[in-house]
């Protein structure tokens, strides 16, 4: 179970390179890491949404070529706190997981550019969420609820097999 | 459990905030190396896994465009065929009605064009069905020609239409000479659906395979000269009176679409006006 998990973070990782690219409309790109580390973090808890959060969010600094640690600790921060009230939450609904994946886009975002504006991040904050976040944002939330459905079905036909 | 969490939290936040602070001090771009060495072959192997997919991808919509091309392609080439067939076809009937008509110009008797809109071949009789009728005055024993020559007789005139008995009917016969020779004789239809020309064995002397045979216009029917068929071989019986001669006909009646009804004078000579009718 964990190599699976590790592989799922790590294909993550890789997806945001090579598959998102072909996902892309226009300008925008889906956050698939972001997504997995949801998913995972609802299904698993804090912990291993803190973890894959770091990993993957690791893997895109690297890859991205930017500043290590800053997705590392904003997806990390995500995965945690979706993981610690995921027991709270009833997030089954496409209603609820399309939105819910929006705002934790917006606001993973958000945390983001505050950890970059620390470290003297050029970009307007108005441009960089009319072009880049909330595009994305909204992206996310339907491969997001796509991914939702999906796993959902799996796991339903799973249940009637066994 | 609560505290475990926090405590993996804040590991994560610190070693990401430690990576933060060493590098903005330009110490870190050892761990970005070291995480590099990893990620960059998996990368590189699932880029070629990706490429390659995206290959397989393209190909299969290269070929389901092909294949749509090719079925446009072939659908256009039939139309193409068709359309050229058409075009091939107009310029054929094009040519022929220029034929047609060079030759109802150049005649020195009157000619009414007609389209033969019917055929009958089955042997008893061998007729054509022109598209001129009574209403156009066509007259019985009309003679019809073409361009190539003497194509027969009108033997019976309906309302839109009128019928012409071929020279390759069994009842048909026509006074004829054969133009070198001046040898007269008649050239009968035979069932088989040739032509064969009869004639008295004492002028018979020198007619050759190739000779052409014309009307001889004596009847008053045809007007003379007009060209019959050539001579194909000499069936010489001996002392018999009459001997025969058979002869390819100068027009296919089988394909012929336009005709002249020569609706004038049937006097005339017309041996001048039909290729090889200079040929004594």
């Amino acid at each position: 179970m964990r190599a699976l998990l590790a592989l799922t973070v790590f294909g993550g990782g890789i997806a945001q390179v090579t598959l998102a690219p072909a996902l892309r409309i226009g300008v925008v790109t889906p956050d698939i890491p972001l997504i997995i580390v949801v998913l995972l973090a609802l299904r698993r808890g804090a912990e291993t949404g803190c973890l894959a959060g770091a990993v993957v969010g690791l893997m895109q600094d690297v890859a991205g070529g930017g500043l290590l640690g800053v997705q590392a600790l904003t997806k990390a921060l995500v995965g945690f706190v979706i993981g610690a009230a995921a027991p709270r939450l009833s997030v089954t609904q496409p209603l609820v997981q399309v939105p819910g994946l929006v705002l934790l886009s917006v606001a993973e975002a958000l945390a983001r550019f505050a950890l970059l504006k620390v470290f003297h991040f050029p970009v307007a904050f108005g441009e960089l969420m009319t072009y880049v976040v909330l595009p994305q944002a909204l992206y996310n939330g339907f491969i997001g609820a796509v991914l939702a459905l999906g796993l959902a079905w799996v796991e339903a036909y799973r249940r009637r097999v066994s | 459990m609560k505290i475990r969490r926090l405590t993996l939290l804040g590991s994560v936040a610190g070693l990401c905030l430690l990576l933060l602070s060493l590098q903005t001090r330009g110490h870190a771009s050892g761990a970005a190396d070291a995480l590099a060495r990893v990620t960059v072959p998996v990368q590189s192997g699932v880029a070629a896994v990706n490429r390659a997919a995206h290959g397989v991808w393209a190909t299969y919509l290269d070929w389901k465009n092909v294949r749509g091309e090719n079925r446009r392609l072939r659908e256009e080439n039939r139309q193409l065929r068709v359309e050229s067939l058409w075009v091939s076809e107009t310029t054929e009937e094009n040519l022929r009605l220029r034929r047609l008509l060079a030759l109802h110009d150049r005649l020195p008797v009157p000619t009414m064009a007609g389209e033969v809109i019917a055929r009958e071949w089955g042997g008893w009789v061998r007729s054509l069905t022109v598209n001129r009728g009574r209403a156009d005055q066509v007259a019985r024993l009309t003679a019809v020609i073409s361009p190539e020559g003497l194509v027969g007789r009108v033997v019976e005139v309906r309302p839109g239409a009128s019928i012409v008995q071929v020279l390759t009917d069994p009842a048909s016969t026509v006074g004829a000479h054969v133009v070198r020779t001046r040898t007269a004789g008649i050239v009968e239809g035979e069932p088989r659906g040739t032509i064969r020309f009869k004639y008295l064995a004492r002028e018979g002397g020198g007619i050759q395979a190739g000779d052409l045979v014309v009307t001889a216009g004596l009847s008053g029917v045809f007007p003379r000269g007009i060209p019959i068929g050539r001579v194909t071989a000499i069936d010489d019986r001996g002392s018999a009176l009459f001997h025969y001669a058979q002869l390819a006909p100068l027009v296919d009646f089988a394909r012929i679409d336009e005709v002249l009804l020569v609706t004038g004078e049937r006097m005339q000579d017309l041996t001048a006006f039909f290729p090889g009718g200079s040929e004594r």
